[in-house]
């Protein structure tokens, strides 16, 4: 309970944040607070880019919680996440002379994999090598914009459009994901995503995984001495993580965006779900109810900005100081419990 | 139409003299605060921060040593916020880190779209050549000394910093918290002080670095500038083992790469235009294939990332 007190004094400190900017900037504080709360599900756009967040952050964030129990940070969820959104129209492209819904089931598979690879080389240097994996997974980071820069100008390069102008063509209706009912935007990417959090949650933390998980986070030297095998336990996790980011890449193309441009590189999903997971704390169940949160308070906070004539980054602002607060909060919390 | 290969070398040497002090700044920083046991990757943010302030005062005053010293006291102020929560409350570093990015990366742009609504700024005032007569004299003057004070300066902070750490008692310290606090404790070492020290130095070499970035890289701001040269300061110092004459080996030898793609795609022009951004991928892939020659060697400070809890 005093856990929960401490997350919305945060919450609100961030909230103040970005309120304090709008005021700033001469923008009204009642509009602010209204598009900030009422607009994730006052309108049929809100609902829409708040489920599409909330399975971003879920599908990223599990991964990254995976990997962070056994204290490896996955900062590069955002290049396999870029990865997965590539090979879908590499699989659309190349493999067009396949029927439909294998066609279909091949972009998600491919998008799986792109993620997969994306982080194989640092799960490799990490376990064969020893290499920091935080370095690694930033610079790839980087690498993957560049890849997806140059795919977008070439390889998946829509046909029809100019020279120089980098996007790849829009998925027929056919390989979009259907929204559940009718015209609720609510796909099936949503309850898809909530299954593999929930399938997740009985694999890991209901299974002596967790501990094995928990045990090479806390420390290398124990579970070596319980002859736990950590290159085992680092690939699983390490693996998964870069699976499941590759895997939002295929939601959020065949399931929002439907064509790839620029404008997906620098959508920082990736280093958002990182505040996910640790919100969530890391449990596969409560990474869920803190994606959904965070969707909502995102599209909240970008549509405070639209509404207000703030540039919408503020919502970095905003969560920056939001998380700072929660850790901050979780720390007092268990300093508390321990006294 | 043959380019000579004297004006290649000479345009690729001058700009790996001018991109590298910023990642020396930033290299140095980051080195004395991971030797101390604080991982600051917060550290592109407050980078962000400092270019902006670089850019703000610049503008309104039009003397860029105004401009370094409000940089200088934006990142000693972030710097600090870091390192309270990071060292005084214990709060889980890389976690910081990001927050501390996230903050930079939407608090800079807020700030300069205060500051310029339009978009429109008056020119940016950069630090002259100090040797401004030598600019037509071949190799020394048109590679070696046409760059500002602060590229040179960046040369000296590596000799200094590996002076320090390796010869200086303060230097000892750093790194005896940094690698056994508790031993350090004993001895009377004050491990949150000299920690609290070494980050906050840590924190002003990333406003320089922030400085430097302003007419250097680029001379306007924008939303994320920086674009992840930041981080690549954390693997530069991982290749060199978080030693100060290494990492001034990574840095030209990745800005050489960088700035040979550069030249090559610039002169090959439209007949590379479509792979010019696999090109652009060079630099890092350089950087990762050290990864298994050099990274093997790399040991980290062993309490890198840990809180230290006296008693």
């Amino acid at each position: 309970m005093r856990a929960t007190a401490f997350n919305a004094l945060a919450v609100g400190l961030g909230i103040l944040a970005g309120l304090a900017v709008v005021v700033y900037a001469g923008g009204n504080i009642g509009v602010a607070l209204s598009s900030l709360f009422l607009d994730p599900i006052k309108s049929s756009t809100g609902i829409q880019q708040t489920f599409v967040l909330f399975v971003m952050f879920y599908t990223m964030a599990l991964g990254v919680g995976l990997a962070l129990k056994a204290g490896l940070w996955n900062i590069g969820a955002q290049g396999q996440f870029l990865a997965g959104t590539v090979m879908v129209f590499v699989a659309y492209v190349y493999l067009k002379f396949l029927p439909w819904p294998i066609l279909y089931v091949a972009m998600i598979l491919g998008a799986t994999i792109g993620g997969l690879l994306w982080i194989t080389v640092p799960t490799i240097l990490r376990v064969k090598f020893g290499a920091n994996e935080i370095v690694v997974t930033i610079l790839l980071n980087v690498v993957a914009i560049n890849f997806g820069f140059y795919m977008l100008s070439g390889p998946i390069k829509s046909p029809g459009t100019a020279l120089g102008f980098p996007i790849t063509t829009q998925l027929p209706a056919l390989f979009q994901i259907p929204n559940i009912i009718g015209s609720i935007p609510i796909t099936y990417a949503v309850p898809a995503t909530i299954a593999i959090g929930v399938i997740l949650y009985f694999l890991v933390e209901r299974t002596p995984f967790r501990v094995k998980a928990n045990t090479v986070g806390e420390s290398t030297e124990t579970a070596r001495y319980a002859g736990i095998s950590i290159p085992r336990v680092m690939t699983i996790t390490m693996l998964t993580a870069g699976a499941l980011a590759g895997l939002a890449g295929a939601t959020y193309m065949m399931g929002y965006r439907y064509e790839l441009d620029i404008g997906s590189f620098s959508t920082n999903y990736g280093l958002l779900a990182i505040i996910v997971a640790l919100v969530g704390r890391k449990h596969m169940l409560g990474i869920g109810v803190a994606a959904f949160f965070f969707a909502y308070i995102t599209f909240g906070a970008e549509s405070m900005a639209v509404a207000t004539n703030v540039n919408s980054v503020v919502v970095f602002a905003m969560e920056g100081v939001m998380m700072i607060g929660i850790l901050m909060g979780n720390y007092l919390n268990e300093r508390r419990k321990a006294a | 139409m043959t380019v000579p290969l004297s004006d290649v070398a000479t345009a690729v040497l001058s700009t790996t003299l001018q991109l590298s002090p910023f990642y020396l700044f930033g290299g140095m920083g980051e080195i004395v605060s991971e030797k101390s046991g604080v991982a600051n990757i917060g550290l592109e943010g407050i980078m962000l921060m400092s270019l902006v302030t670089t850019f703000i005062v610049d503008y309104e005053t039009g003397n860029p040593w105004l401009a370094l010293l409000a940089s200088l006291g934006t990142a000693v102020v972030i710097g600090a916020v870091f390192a309270f929560f990071s060292i005084q409350a214990r709060l889980d570093q890389i976690a910081v880190g990001l927050a501390i990015y996230l903050f930079g990366l939407g608090f800079s742009l807020i700030v300069f779209n205060i500051a310029y609504p339009s978009g429109l700024t008056p020119n940016y005032v950069s630090l002259p050549p100090i040797f401004a007569g030598w600019g037509t004299v071949p190799v020394i003057g048109t590679i070696l000394l046409k760059q500002n004070v602060m590229a040179y300066l960046s040369i000296v902070l590596v000799v200094l910093t590996s002076l320090f750490l390796g010869r200086t008692s303060l230097g000892l310290r750093v790194r005896a918290v940094g690698e056994n606090p508790k031993a350090a404790d004993n001895m009377g070492v004050n491990v949150t002080k000299v920690r609290f020290l070494a980050t906050l130095f840590g924190a002003l070499m990333f406003g320089v670095a922030g400085f430097y970035f302003a007419g250097n890289f680029v001379s306007g701001f924008q939303t994320n500038i920086i674009a992840g040269k930041g981080f690549i300061v954390l693997a530069m110092i991982y290749f060199a083992n978080w030693k100060p004459y290494p990492t001034l080996f990574a840095a030209l030898s990745f800005n050489m790469v960088y700035a040979l793609q550069n030249e090559y795609i610039s002169i090959a022009g439209s007949t590379v235009a479509s792979v010019s951004t696999l090109f652009n991928m060079l630099p890092y892939v350089f950087l990762l294939a050290l990864i298994p020659v050099f990274g093997r060697k790399a040991r980290a400070p062993k309490f890198l990332l840990k809180p230290y809890r006296k008693g």
